[in-house]
This record gives structure tokens, sequence and C-alpha cells, in this order.
């Protein structure tokens, strides 16, 4: 028996309350969808299409539908099967987060545009974080052309982390591709299908509007049973309106009409309730994602994805620090929290300052250590029947001591007093000896042996040479397919 | 009366009542009031101290947006009358705007949009996934000083130096400045396609822009 610290964002009224304005806005307003699949689908089911503005009003119905129709639990599967991660889950664990334009270098401290290197990078980081579950390549990896460099980016994880391993696609002829780099990888299509060992986030973009191509590829990919996590992003008082009760109403619309398409093209694909909403700084109209108001946004969204009985995760442990240090934990924890004690499964955050624009690979196990503070935390303490070691204190009496106690010896193992891995707890002395490091110089320190040791989890040598192949015939195909959009254009054609 | 009207007019703006300010260009027009006297001492003092005010924190960026679309109200209920009396706005300069082909995200172009609206500049606003030869067309069209051109992501953000070719190409360079912004955009990005000039946020847009034109602040 524990008594484990929890928290209510959402009373049950709240709840209903934000569902209903959801379906509100989907049936009065309605949702727009660019792309080719998405309308026809919504339009034979139900749904009120205007073809001209592209936006379908959908109706109750057809969100209850999807609501029954999607699965309440899905294994997220791993190269490694140790890595499996079943969703819900009854612990929170951790996702690297993704797709930074920036990271900064490890060797100059530049902040430079991302490259393979650096997903690889820190996607081997991310593999030796222990409280990580989710990969996601946390940079755009700008060295690679840019037809096909989700697939290299998406590649480059898989090769790089046995973890389970998340991405997005940015057009439709990118989807056969990512297919076969799948099947390569896990050995074959069933493996894929029965497994689920990637998936890929699909973010709305607010307020109220799908993204064509990002939508097509992955109805493509339903085919494959490829999970889909729900990730909308309204910012509150810009792409969001400016209250967090509506925000997350809106925010919920943009997730539920998400489901109805992807459950309408294939009933029963997983997925996954997420979120990444933030708030606008209204000095300057900027992004801000580690605030507390992205916390709480966070932790209701959370609590809606339970009432809705889907596999839930979040987004959390965000900073809008420009540089490491305490303004980035102070934000990071504000944001991991509250999604946290609402039972989220996984919270997505890993590893990037600077609004997520920016991966810094000691970020990666510092906020793995901040995770298991948490989690420490969170465990709260035994309140068993034993609980009291009554006797511990008659033999120690007044004035005496617990030193010389099997208690005490079995405690220092116990959890319940957690030895953290990478603050420091050195005497005074001992600190200024070794240098007075800090916690970022000692995930430095770790991060340097990682880096330097072989790769942990390679891919076969054969598996590795062929996908080598798929990502070359992604790289001419695609990239003759961009050639030809381009030389249509009458304006570079007159180049 | 004059002076009672001139100083609601200008409130309007301060207050950001676009339909206030708007019935008030109409009364002003039913006095025989010039527009351009309107405009020049009335609605943009309001806009003035809308901008001091925001520029010195004591108000926030939906103030200016607010303001901004108050004024641009005022303005189009007073532009026929300023045509019929081929008489031109002074204006800060002329910019054409858009999110760059394959791109959907307008929020910041939008506050961008607003933001140089603002402070006296003509925006044309293309809206997203904007090719470069809308660019080029529309700054022929408009005879535009300078060009703003927004990207979201990494694979998208190329697009920025294709406008910037485009307009070379079609000789409007290097009369025409091109500023960039975006999230993955740096200073250092925008030098390598050879913009002019990058906002890193909506308030430094103007700033640069003002610059590129060499309008004052």
């Amino acid at each position: 028996m524990t008594m484990r610290y929890q928290a209510t964002f959402l009373s049950e009224a709240d709840r209903d309350r934000v569902h209903e304005q959801s379906l509100r806005i989907l049936d009065e307003i309605g949702v727009r969808f660019h792309g080719e699949r998405a309308l026809p689908l919504l339009e034979a089911a139900g749904a009120r299409v205007d073809r001209e503005t592209g936006i379908a009003r959908i109706p109750r119905s057809l969100v209850e539908s999807a609501l029954a129709s999607a699965p309440t639990s899905v294994v997220l599967g791993a190269r490694d099967p140790r890595h499996d991660y079943p969703l819900p889950s009854p612990v929170t664990r951790y996702g690297l987060d993704g797709t930074a334009a920036f990271a900064r270098d490890f060797e100059t401290g530049e902040r430079r545009y991302g490259t393979r290197r650096d997903v690889e990078l820190g996607c081997r980081v991310f593999g030796a974080a222990d409280m990580g579950v989710l990969a996601w390549p946390p940079v755009a990896a700008s060295d690679m052309p840019s037809a096909s460099r989700p697939l290299h980016e998406f590649a480059t994880m898989l090769r790089a982390c046995a973890k389970h391993g998340q991405h997005e696609l940015h057009t439709r002829a990118q989807a056969p591709f990512l297919a076969e780099v799948l099947r390569v990888v896990f050995g074959g299509e069933a493996a894929v299908r029965e497994r689920h060992p990637a998936s890929v986030v699909y973010c709305p973009v607010a307020p109220l509007t799908h993204d064509g191509p990002m939508l097509d590829a992955y109805l493509d990919l339903g085919d494959l049973d490829l999970p889909v996590m729900l990730m909308p992003m309204p910012i509150a008082g810009s792409t969001g309106p400016a209250g967090l009760f509506a925000n997350v109403s809106l925010a919920n619309a943009e997730a539920l009409s998400s489901i109805v398409v992807f459950q309408l093209a294939h009933p029963g694909r997983p997925t996954i309730y997420s979120s990444c909403v933030a708030s606008m700084d209204f000095r300057t109209g900027g992004f801000l994602g580690g605030t507390p108001e992205a916390g709480i946004q966070s932790a209701v969204l959370t609590t809606m994805g339970h009432s809705y009985g889907l596999p839930t995760t979040s987004s959390g442990c965000a900073s809008d620090a420009h540089d490491v240090g305490a303004e980035a934990i102070i934000d990071k924890l504000m944001t991991m929290l509250p999604p946290l004690s609402a039972g989220s499964s996984i919270v997505v955050g890993f590893g990037e300052i600077d609004g997520d624009q920016t991966l810094v690979l000691e970020q990666i196990l510092v906020d793995n250590e901040l995770a298991h503070l948490c989690e420490r935390l969170f465990d709260g303490m035994a309140t068993g029947p034993d609980a009291g070691l009554f006797d511990e204190i008659v033999a120690a009496g007044p004035s005496g001591d617990f030193l010389v106690s099997e208690t005490t010896r079995r405690a220092a193992r116990s959890g319940e007093f957690y030895l953290p891995g990478l603050l420091g707890r050195l005497s005074r002395e001992a600190w200024l000896g070794s240098g007075s490091p800090s916690m970022y110089d000692r995930a430095r320190d770790r991060v340097r042996e990682i880096i330097e040791a072989p790769p942990a989890d390679p891919l076969p040598e054969a598996t590795a040479i062929e996908l080598d192949r798929v990502l070359a015939e992604a790289d001419q195909e695609l990239g003759a397919r961009s050639a030809e959009a381009t030389a249509r254009s009458p304006a570079v054609a007159m180049t | 009366m004059t002076q009672e009207l001139f100083d609601a007019m200008r409130q309007s703006v301060i207050d950001g009542d676009a339909t206030a300010a708007g019935k008030l260009a109409e009364q002003a027009l039913a006095e025989g009031i010039d527009p351009l006297v309107a405009i020049d001492e009335a609605f943009v003092p309001g806009i003035r101290h809308v901008g001091e005010q925001f520029r010195c924190g004591d108000l926030f960026l939906p103030d200016m947006m607010l303001a901004a679309r108050a004024m641009q109200t005022a303005i189009a209920v007073l532009e026929p009358e300023m045509i019929a009396r081929a008489s031109q706005r002074k204006i800060a300069g002329r910019v054409v705007i858009g999110t760059v082909q394959g791109d959907i995200h307008e929020i910041g172009k939008n506050l961008v949009g607003m933001m140089l609206t603002a402070n006296g500049f003509e925006v044309h606003d293309l809206g997203v996934d904007v090719s470069p030869e809308q660019f080029v067309e529309k700054a022929k069209e408009v005879g535009a000083d300078l060009i703003g051109v927004s990207a979201l992501l990494t694979t998208t953000m190329t697009g920025q130096r294709t406008v910037v070719e485009a307009l070379a190409t079609a000789g409007l360079r290097p009369g025409v400045k091109v500023m960039v912004g975006g999230a993955p955009v740096t200073k250092a990005w925008a030098d390598e396609i050879g913009a002019d000039g990058y906002g890193e946020d909506a308030v430094g847009a103007v700033g640069i822009a003002q610059a590129l034109v060499g309008a004052g602040a």
C-alpha cells in the first residue's frame, strides 16, 4: 500500500463541457481538410462536406462511431522486444522531442542546423536513457535531400535506437518508401502490422485544418496498421482561442476530427490521443511551450484522452529557454509534472530547449534524471502495516540511532530513497576538488561515453545495406519528382 | 466639432474599435473632411500612440493588432474618396507577403502583416502555399518595395531561396527587397539565400522592413 500523489485537472462535469464544445465545433463550424482522401470518406459517412471550401461538418454520430472503433490499447513494439511498451501504462515514461530545426553542436557548442548525424547521436543517447520509451528524430536532417528527408530521418532513428520509433512524413509519395523501410528493418509486413514497432505523428494545422499531403500519406499507411499519434497544437491567443478551456476544446476537436478520418479509413487502427498545446507570447506573438499554462492544458487533454478510453500520451518536459540551465529545468518540470500527475502513459519532450527548436544531447540525460526524480515524487511513500518500523524505534530508543540496522541497509537499495544519477551529492570539498561539476557537466561526460562507444543496437549488416538501397531509390525517385514539379513552375522555367 | 471628431477617430484606433473607426470615417466623409487629413491627423496619431505604448511595454500585441484592424477599417471606408480625389496616402512602403509553396502555416506571416500595416505599410497578403511566380506577379502588379516570405518547416524554407531567385530572374532585384522569417529561419540562412533581411519575430520584422525601405521608425 502506498500514498501516491494524484491531481485532478478537470471535473467530470467540465470534461463533458469540453467534449460538448468540441462536438459543437465539429458540427457547426467544421474542419477544413486538404488532400484527396479525407473528404470523400467523410461525405460518404454522412458529414456535411463543402467541396469548394474543403470544410466538413462532422456530426456527433461520426465521432461516437470513431471512438467506438478506435482500440483502447496498443503495445508499442520495438526493434528490441525488451523495449516494447504498453499503452495504457500504469507508469509514465518518456519520448524524445522531435523535429527541431537546430542542434547545439556537442563539440563546439555552436547552434546550427541539424544533420543526419545529429539524429543518430540524439537517438543513441536516448537509447541509453532508461526512462525513455519512444524515439522521434529529434532534429531535421538538413543535410539530406528535402524530398526524401523524413525517410532518412526515420531510417536513421531506427538504425540508432532499438526502442519504438515515431516520425512524420510530408508527402504522399514518401509513404510507399516508408512502408518499404519498415519492412526491411523489421523483417516484413507481418511484423510491422503485428508488433507496431513504429508509428507516425500527426499534427493538424490549427485552427481546424488538416494538411493534405501528410494526411493522405498516413491514410495510405493504414494498410500497415501503423499507429498514429494525434498531436493537435493550437497556440492560445494566435492559432487558438485565448482561454485555456477554449483552447483545449479546440485541440480536442482537432484530435476528434483526426480520429474520425483515420477510423473511417481503417476501423480499428491504433490512434493515440496526444497534444502539444501552447500559448502566445503576448509581447512578441511567439510560441511558448514551457509554461504552467502549457502544463495545465497538457494535463487536461490527457484527462480527455483517458475519458475516451484511448491510449493517451502528452507533451511536456518543454522549455522556451534559449540555453541549458536553470530556466530550462524550471520550464521542463513545470510542463512535466501536470501530465504526469494526470497519469499520461508517455510524456514527449526529452532533449530540446528553445521552444522545441534546439536539440542538446546533454539535455536528454538531464531530462531523464528529472523523470526519475518526478517518478520518485509521485510514487509517494509506503503506508503498509510494517511501514511504521515501530520495532526499529524501540530498538534505537531515545538518543539512539538507526545506522546499524538491517532496515537501514535495505532502505539504501529499496527505491524509497532515490539515488540520483546526475545530481551531485558530494561533500563541498570533494565537489570543489573534482572541478565543481554541474548536472550538465556530468551529463556531458556520460554523453561522451555513449557516443564514443560502438553503437549499442546496430542493425544487422545485410539489413543496413538493404536499407541504404531503399533510401537511394527514394532519393532518386522523389528527387526526380521534385525536379519535375519545379520544372513545371513557369517562373522557374524562365530561368 | 471637427476636433472632437478627430479625437474620437484617434481614440477608436487606440481602443482597437474597428466598428467605431469605420463609422467615424463615414462621418468624416459626410462632413466633407479630406480623407487624407482624416488619416494623417486622426487615425495615424492613434496608431502611433499605440506603437509607442507597445514599445515601452504598456500595451501588448493584441492591442496592436486590434488597433491595426481599426485603422484598416477606417482606411477602407476612406479609400474610395481618396481615389475619387486622385490623392494618395503616404505609406511607409508597399509589401507583398506570403507563406512559401507547400507550406500552409500562416500565423507568423499574419502577425508580420498586421504589424507592418500598423506601422504604415501597405500590405498585400497572398496567403499560404504561394508559388514563386505569384510573388513575382504581385510584386510587379503593385510595385512592391519589399517581399516578405514566411516558412515554418525546414523542408519548405528552401522555397524562400526559390522566391529570391524568381524575383532576380524577373529583373526585380535588387530594387525589390526580400525579408524572410519563420521558426527554422536564421540571419545566416537569409544571408546564404541572398535575402536582404530576417525578422526573428513580428516586432523585429517591422524594424527590418523600415530599414530596408528607408522608412523612419
